[in-house]
């Protein structure tokens, strides 16, 4: 496991990252006087702090390894996030302190002072201290060093100013998001509390609006899209004109710190049902209930160990449950977002219609409507007989995910626990996106985190999406040209639109 | 005593000129930025409001001297009076009080009259000519909605004219209002919560987004370039974001650009699979 830490303007430091006896270390760089300005902090989840005391420490502190703090943020390497900096090779050496040096992109960015990290030969590793940047003459490409003992060998590779593109979507990020996502991406900033919808809790590692397939990821280009042209009917505004090196970076932020915040859940998931202040209060309460019990029919039964005894045994049990098991869960977990968010940027994973957008015709729009009205999709039963939003499904009650307890509002809810309206489809208002292939993608891979289903694939073939999607598209146009063929409640869709 | 306060007015009312004068040629003026005079509004209806600016700026300039020279004369002769000179008192004359009455009245009935031509260009007819003489027509471009944060744009279909309520070929943008160079075109402007105010400066035109109006506005632009958009109405906490692009360029890549949106908007998706 590699982790770099990541801070302009320092000095060089090198520390070992040790964790449990497993020694995950990598070259730690860089740190003193990361910007000014308060101190900002990573939340942990609620569930983080009712672990256990050491399970908490441990957790936390993997965490910190992992992912550093905002002032002082530590790039795991085996993510795939873009993390910054010029990669380049060794060339050949040009006299004491210089090189010759090729370079992966461009070349006339390198600023003097930038840290330099390497990659391979006899030079990187953690015991080396910090060489810099003293000089770059882009037309003969000679870097000279500052700071280096030896020279590097012809072949070398290393990355100059590493962690520069996270850095600055750090700093984006705090201006411009910040105040409603929260800093650690909980959705929980000063001003997203008074709104709604609220805003992305990143920390599931799940985005609505995607181009990929049921299950998995969002892809760059998604957030890409979303950063540049807001989320109508949200609070979500367009920052178009914040600039194309800007937004990339903002959107590689964002993709960490969807991975921390998944990183923590999935880790603290696997804790939580042995090693939390709650599972043990509850085993502790069911022992002592089934005492009683016993007790009460005379039956011969065993005193249940107190409360303090049973916390004492718990962390004996996680000391050991840490030294043999917590490494492979914490491997295993990096694998898991590793894959998933590798696979998302793969292009089998993006809904690719198998067919052209079925003419958009009064027919169609009928196959549309009567599919709409079917038991296969249910549409009806959320959107509504007038597709306004107001379906039966509405009315009810719904359980919790996972659970048998109910919601205490009526209506649908996402998997963040917010309260949910089906989409008013007659307002011509689409949050994921106007183009016809948006619509398809919804319907084909559903709305992560939310009920809208996924249909593609297997209820609905490609071209009934589309007939789906045309008569979907024609809903807010159509109480103008009403579709003769249309009967019964969906006749009535008469409500002017908004816009 | 009386002599310092004497000097500070008349430093003060020196230094206040002073900076007033040079400030144009400290770029402490009008914003444009690319043209030739600095400071020059790049709309036709601009450059009229610019004319009018300036002349209420000559009117003030010189009222604003003369009081000054006034109030510097009257403060020394009061700080340097010898004992024995008798003071006059101005107080209650009849004279002055018909001058500085009737002169200021005048000032600001031309002002008010002069002024009706501009006024009238901007909230109710067309201004500009073409070339053989006719009036423009005003050409109806977007509509214009703001919200917090950010302005959603609806633009009619190529070759369409912009209807009130939405049709299925409409064209959408956030943030970024297209407009044809040198043509009168007007915007709906509305919004969808708060008031906002649609600002251009270098064009000079500004309107207030008032809720449950639809509000036209229109204004040419002279050079083909990118304008800043701003809210000029304080709306809320992310009144700052609201920062948008206005684009005037030729018709031809106006239509053109069009065109593109279009295609990207009614994108199906469809890919030929790689043989």
């Amino acid at each position: 496991m590699m982790f770099r830490v990541i801070c302009p303007n320092s000095t060089s430091r090198t520390t070992r990252l040790s964790f449990q006896g497993v020694i995950v270390c990598g070259w730690a760089l860089l740190s003193l006087g990361c910007g000014a300005g308060p101190q900002a902090e990573f939340k942990y989840r609620e569930a983080t702090d009712d672990l256990i005391s050491d399970a908490e420490r441990s957790v936390k502190s993997t965490l910190k390894d992992s992912f550093g703090t905002p002032n002082e943020l530590v790039a795991w390497e085996r993510f795939p996030i873009n993390y910054g900096g010029i990669k380049g090779a060794v060339a050949s050496a040009a006299g004491d302190k210089a090189v010759i040096v090729t370079l992966e992109g461009e070349s006339e960015k390198i600023r003097n002072k930038t840290p330099i990290l390497w990659l391979t030969g006899s030079v990187a590793g953690d015991k080396t201290p910090l060489v810099t940047v003293a000089g770059f003459n882009a037309e003969t490409k000679q870097l000279t060093l500052a700071g280096v003992s030896e020279l590097p060998n012809a072949g070398d590779r290393f990355v100059v100013g590493f962690g520069e593109d996270l850095q600055l979507g750090r700093h984006v990020y705090m201006k411009n998001c910040m105040h409603c996502h929260g800093v650690s991406g909980d959705g929980d900033g000063p001003t997203g509390q008074f709104l709604n919808p609220r805003p992305r809790d990143y920390r599931n590692g799940q985005f609505k609006f995607t181009a990929t397939k049921s299950g998995e990821k969002a892809t760059r280009d998604d957030l890409h899209r979303i950063v540049k042209y807001g989320i109508p009917g949200t609070y979500m505004p367009s920052f178009l004109l914040l600039g194309e090196r800007e937004t990339k970076v903002v959107v590689e932020y964002v993709r960490w710190l969807a991975i921390r915040g998944e990183f923590e859940k999935r880790l603290v998931a696997e804790l939580s049902s042995d090693y939390s202040e709650t599972s043990i209060a509850d085993s502790v309460r069911k022992a002592e209930a089934a005492y009683a019990e016993k007790k009460k029919n005379k039956e011969e039964a065993e005193k249940p160990l107190s409360a303090n005894k049973v916390a004492k045994a718990a962390a004996s049990e996680f000391a050991k449950y840490s030294k043999e098991d917590l490494p492979a869960a914490i491997e295993e977990t990096a694998n898991l977002l590793t894959d998933a968010w590798t696979r998302a940027e793969e292009p089998d994973t993006v809904i690719v219609p198998s067919i052209h957008r079925v003419d958009d015709t009064a027919e169609s729009r009928e196959r549309g409507r009567l599919l709409y009205m079917s038991d296969k999709t249910k549409c009806y039963t959320c959107h509504g007989m007038t597709g306004r939003g107001d379906g039966a499904a509405t009315e009810d009650f719904w359980p919790k995910p996972g659970t048998t307890e109910k919601f205490a509002n009526r209506g649908l809810h996402d998997e963040w626990g917010n309260q949910l309206k089906p989409r008013n489809l007659t307002l011509g208002q689409y949050r994921g996106g106007r183009r016809p292939i948006d619509l398809f993608r919804r319907m084909y891979a559903g709305i992560k985190g939310t009920p809208m289903p996924a249909f593609g694939g297997t209820a609905l073939k490609d071209n009934e999406i589309w007939d789906l999607v045309n008569f979907v598209m024609s809903l807010p146009y159509s109480s103008r040209q009403p579709s003769p063929a249309a009967g019964g409640n969906m006749a009535k869709l008469d409500e002017k639109p908004a816009h | 005593m009386g002599r310092f306060w004497a000097l500070f007015f008349i430093v003060t009312a020196v230094i206040t000129f002073v900076v007033s004068w040079i400030s144009p040629s400290m770029g402490w003026w009008f914003p444009t930025d690319g043209v030739a005079v600095f400071g020059m509004a790049q709309s036709t209806l601009g450059r009229k409001i610019d004319d009018l600016f300036y002349l209420i700026l000559w009117i003030v300039s010189v009222t604003f001297v003369a009081t000054n020279v006034a109030l510097g004369y009257a403060l020394w002769r009061g700080a340097t009076i010898k004992p024995e000179e008798k003071v006059w008192f101005s107080h209650g004359s009849h004279s002055l009080e018909v001058i500085w009455t009737i002169v200021p009245s005048v000032i600001l009935l031309f002002i008010a009259l002069y002024q009706l031509d501009v006024w009238a260009a901007y909230r109710v007819r067309g201004f500009i000519k073409d070339s053989d003489g006719k009036p423009k027509q005003i050409v109806a471009v977007a509509e214009v909605t703001a919200r917090q944060f950010e302005w959603r744009i609806r633009y009619p279909a190529r070759g369409k004219t912009l209807k009130p309520i939405p049709q299925a070929d409409d064209i959408y943008t956030v943030n970024e209002l297209h407009v044809p160079t040198g043509d009168l075109v007007s915007i709906t402007l509305r919004t969808d919560d708060v008031q906002h105010a649609f600002f251009v400066p270098e064009l000079r035109v500004k309107q207030d987004a008032v809720p449950g109006k639809l509000i036209p506005v229109w204004f040419d632009t002279l050079v083909t370039k990118d304008y800043e958009m701003l809210c000029a109405e304080l709306c809320g906490w992310g009144h700052y974001k609201m920062k948008a692009k206005l684009v005037a360029q030729s018709t031809e890549d106006f239509e053109a650009w069009k065109d593109k949106v279009s295609e990207e908007q009614f994108d199906d998706g469809y890919r030929k699979p790689a043989e």
